[in-house]
């Protein structure tokens, strides 16, 4: 065949959530990656931004507002079953805790 | 590193209050859209609930403990000053339970409970006394 895929391709009739979910099916990694791809972008993003406005970037703020803006999309692919695994879902909340705690204990907030 | 008791107390509540809140909306947001899993699903980390939410209530206790006794607190006339100053001081030792409890949780989750996490933990830890030792250094003979 000229058009050879490489996998079966999913029943667009069935919706948009039938789509996403044949396409984590065929690789397991896309939430993972995803919401990897959300931290990364708000943490570098916004630290870098302020480090060029302000001179100095609060990296722990920073990743706080990331890890919580992980969470959220973390929390919505938990309502339909096969989006994303119960161990990602925890490991975005420990990482949120992670994040509070470096935030806390940080010197800058004492400063406030 | 010029931290007071009293930061240290806040920062430690404050990281426990952070994780009790982190920790009811994710529930909440499970039991109110009838999500298919819920964090709760997990035994460590309805444990971390459980015991983060009664060393907070714990810790509420002591300082209204701690308080009644700086109201109590009588001073004779004629005596001066009060004789001991244990009346202001605050038990941190529950609070810091709570963050050996939090920690744990990544402990679990992310290292897996194996020796990763001590590797880490020492890396860390080995990086914080050569930052220190540096300092030391450049306070002492400028910079290197």
């Amino acid at each position: 065949m000229f058009l050879d895929y490489l996998y079966n391709l999913p029943n667009s009739t069935e919706g948009i959530d039938a789509i996403a979910l044949e396409t984590i099916n065929i690789f397991p990694g896309f939430v993972p990656m995803l919401l990897l791809f959300i931290f990364l972008v708000v943490f570098i993003g916004g630290s870098t931004r302020q480090k060029i406005t302000r001179g100095s970037g609060d990296y722990a703020a920073w990743a706080v507002i990331a890890s919580i803006a992980t969470l959220l999309p973390a929390l919505l692919f938990s309502i339909t079953a096969g989006f994303i695994q119960l161990d990602w879902l925890i490991i975005v909340v420990s990482l949120n805790i992670l994040s509070a705690i470096w935030f806390f204990l940080d010197k800058r907030v004492t400063e406030v | 590193m010029e931290r007071s008791q009293i930061t240290i107390t806040i920062a430690l509540i404050s990281i426990a209050l952070f994780t009790i809140s982190i920790f009811g909306f994710a529930i909440g947001f499970a039991n109110d859209n009838d999500a298919t899993m819920s964090i709760t699903d997990d035994p460590n980390v309805a444990q971390l609930n459980l015991d983060t939410n009664s060393n907070i209530s714990t810790f509420k206790e002591d300082s209204e403990d701690t308080y009644q006794s700086i109201l109590d607190t009588t001073i004779e006339p004629g005596s001066g000053v009060a004789q001991s100053t244990g009346s202001f001081s605050i038990s941190v030792g529950n609070i810091v339970g709570v963050v050996k409890n939090i920690v744990y949780l990544p402990y679990q989750t992310i290292f897996g409970g194996g020796s990763g996490f001590g590797i880490f933990f020492t890396t860390f830890l080995a990086f914080l006394v050569f930052f220190v030792g540096l300092l030391i250094y450049k306070t002492l003979r400028g910079n290197p």
